[in-house]
C-alpha cells in the first residue's frame, strides 16, 4: 500500500488496476476534498492512488450513432463548451460549483462520488445514460441508474474504470432542467430536477421525470412513468395533484446541514407540479 | 516520489514530488511564491486559483500528479505581464481590493475569464467570478474593475 502511480496509458492504468485496490484520481475536486489534511501535509490518502487525469486517450467527446460519448478526462468546462454536448447537461454544469471547479473537475467524478445531491447524475438517469466501465480483461456498460446504488456506493469492480459516460439519443420535445440551492454557484442541491416529455396526437408519447437530493440517491420512478404514458392531456389535467401526491410518496428527503425535509418535500412537489401543469 | 515535469511561470521544472502533494503547498512551502493565498481549502473560496493552461484552477484542490505536461502561472509569475498592470490599475481605480487577501484569486480568475472573452457582460463577469470569495468590497467593485480592465486594455486580450 501507499503507491501513488501516474500512468502514461489506459493500458498501464488498467495493469496496475488489475493488482492493487486504489482510488482513482481524475480532476480530484471530491477526493482531495474527501482525503484533505492540514495545510502543509500530504493528503490522508488509505489506498494505492492512480491519477487518471492526464490520459490522453480518454480526452474527448464524439458522437458515435447519435450516442454522446464523453471520454473520461474531460473537464466539466470543456463539456459545457462543446457542441454537441445535451442541452440539458449544459443547463445543469453551468450551475455546478464554479468555473474554477468546472475547469478541472470531471463526468465520471461526479458520477463515482456517488453523493445523494450530485447534480449530474440527475441528468444521466432523466436520459438513461450509461457508464462503459473497463478493465484489463474488457469493457460493460451499466445505466448510471444502476451503477450509483446508494450513499457513496458504485457499481465499479476493484480492477475497473469509468472510461467514459455515453448519452445516448432521445426524441423528448422538452427537456427541463432545475435546481433549489442555497446561491447560484457552488451551491449543493437542495433539490434538483430534471424532466422530459414528447406529445403526440395529444397524448403522452414518453416521459422522464428525476430528482436529485431527495432520497439516498436521484431517483426516477419507471412505474410512474408508464401510468403517465398514454394519457391524454385532458387526463393530465385532472390528474396533475394525484400524480404529485405519487411523486411525493417516491421521494423520502431528510434533514441535513443545507436543508430539511419538510422543505424538500414542499419544494419537489411544487416543482413536479408545474412541470405537469406545463406539459402541452 | 514521482518526477513531475512541467511549466511554472514561464521555467521548465523537473522535480521529485509526492504526486499526491496539493499544486497550492508546492507553490506556497517548496517555491516559497507565497502571493497565492490559501483560504478555505476546500474549493470554495477562490483565493488559491492559479492558471493551468490559462485556465483558473483551485490549487488547493489538484495533485501535483495533475499537472504533468501542463503550464502553471500563479500572481507571482503574472504579475510581469501587460495584462497584470492592466487588472491591478482597474482593480486599484475602482476599489476592487480592499484587504487584499482575494485579490490574487480575483486577478487570475479576471484573468481567465478575459483572455477568452475579452469584453465579458456583467453576467457573465459574475458568473465567471463565482467561485472567488470577497468580504469586503460587496463585490460591485469588483466587477467595474473587470468592466474597466476589458475597456482599457480590450485589444490586449483581443489579440491572444
Amino acid at each position: 500500500m501507499g503507491e501513488k502511480v501516474i500512468p502514461s496509458s489506459l493500458a498501464e492504468a488498467l495493469d496496475f488496476l488489475s493488482t492493487h485496490d486504489c482510488n482513482i484520481v481524475a480532476g480530484g475536486s471530491d477526493i482531495m476534498l474527501q482525503k484533505k489534511n492540514t495545510a502543509g501535509l500530504l493528503p490522508r490518502f488509505d489506498k494505492d492512488v492512480l491519477f487518471i487525469s492526464n490520459l490522453r486517450e480518454l480526452h474527448y467527446e464524439r458522437k458515435e450513432d447519435d450516442s454522446v460519448h464523453i471520454g473520461a478526462t474531460m473537464t466539466l468546462e470543456e463539456i459545457l463548451d462543446h457542441t454537441i454536448t445535451p442541452q440539458v447537461l449544459k443547463d445543469c454544469l453551468s450551475e455546478l460549483a464554479s468555473s474554477n471547479i468546472r475547469h478541472f473537475a470531471t463526468l465520471p467524478g461526479n458520477i463515482a462520488n456517488a453523493s445523494p445531491a450530485g447534480d449530474t447524475i440527475v441528468v444521466e438517469i432523466l436520459l438513461d445514460a450509461m457508464v462503459k466501465l473497463t478493465s484489463k480483461t474488457g469493457s460493460r456498460y451499466v445505466k448510471v441508474e444502476d451503477f450509483v446504488k446508494g450513499v457513496r456506493k458504485i457499481d465499479l469492480h476493484n480492477d475497473e474504470l469509468i472510461e467514459e459516460v455515453i448519452y445516448p439519443s432521445n426524441d423528448y420535445d422538452v427537456i427541463k432542467w432545475f435546481k433549489v440551492g442555497s446561491r447560484k454557484a457552488e451551491s449543493i442541491s437542495k433539490v434538483s430536477f430534471a424532466g422530459a416529455y414528447k406529445i403526440e396526437g395529444g397524448k403522452i408519447k414518453s416521459i422522464s421525470i428525476a430528482f436529485g437530493s431527495v432520497f439516498m440517491k436521484a431517483i426516477r420512478s419507471h412505474e410512474l412513468e408508464k401510468e403517465l404514458i398514454g394519457m391524454s392531456l385532458k387526463e393530465l389535467s385532472s390528474s396533475i395533484e394525484e400524480f404529485v401526491s405519487k411523486y411525493s410518496n417516491v421521494i423520502s428527503p431528510i434533514d441535513d446541514q443545507r436543508s430539511n425535509k419538510t422543505y424538500r418535500r414542499n419544494v419537489a412537489e411544487n416543482i413536479v407540479r408545474e412541470f405537469l401543469k406545463e406539459i402541452k | 516520489m514521482a518526477r513531475i515535469n512541467f511549466i511554472l511561470n514561464h521555467q521548465a521544472l523537473s522535480i521529485d514530488v509526492d504526486p499526491s502533494k496539493r499544486l497550492l503547498d508546492f507553490i506556497r512551502d517548496d517555491m516559497h511564491l507565497s502571493g497565492t493565498k490559501e483560504g478555505c481549502g476546500e474549493g470554495s473560496c477562490g483565493a488559491c486559483v492559479v492558471l493551468m493552461d490559462g485556465y483558473s484552477v483551485n490549487s488547493c484542490l489538484i495533485p501535483m500528479a495533475n499537472v504533468v505536461g501542463h503550464e502553471i502561472i500563479t500572481i507571482d509569475g503574472f504579475k510581469k505581464t501587460e495584462e497584470f498592470k492592466v487588472l491591478s490599475e482597474a482593480f486599484a481605480e475602482e476599489g476592487g481590493s480592499q484587504c487584499g487577501f482575494c485579490t490574487p484569486g480575483m486577478i487570475i480568475a479576471s484573468q481567465s475569464l478575459l483572455s477568452h472573452n475579452p469584453h465579458p457582460s456583467e453576467e457573465e463577469i459574475r458568473h465567471a467570478l463565482a467561485g472567488n470569495l470577497c468580504r469586503c468590497t460587496g463585490y460591485q467593485a469588483i466587477i467595474h474593475a473587470v468592466q474597466l480592465a476589458s475597456k482599457i486594455g480590450g485589444k490586449l486580450w483581443e489579440k491572444k
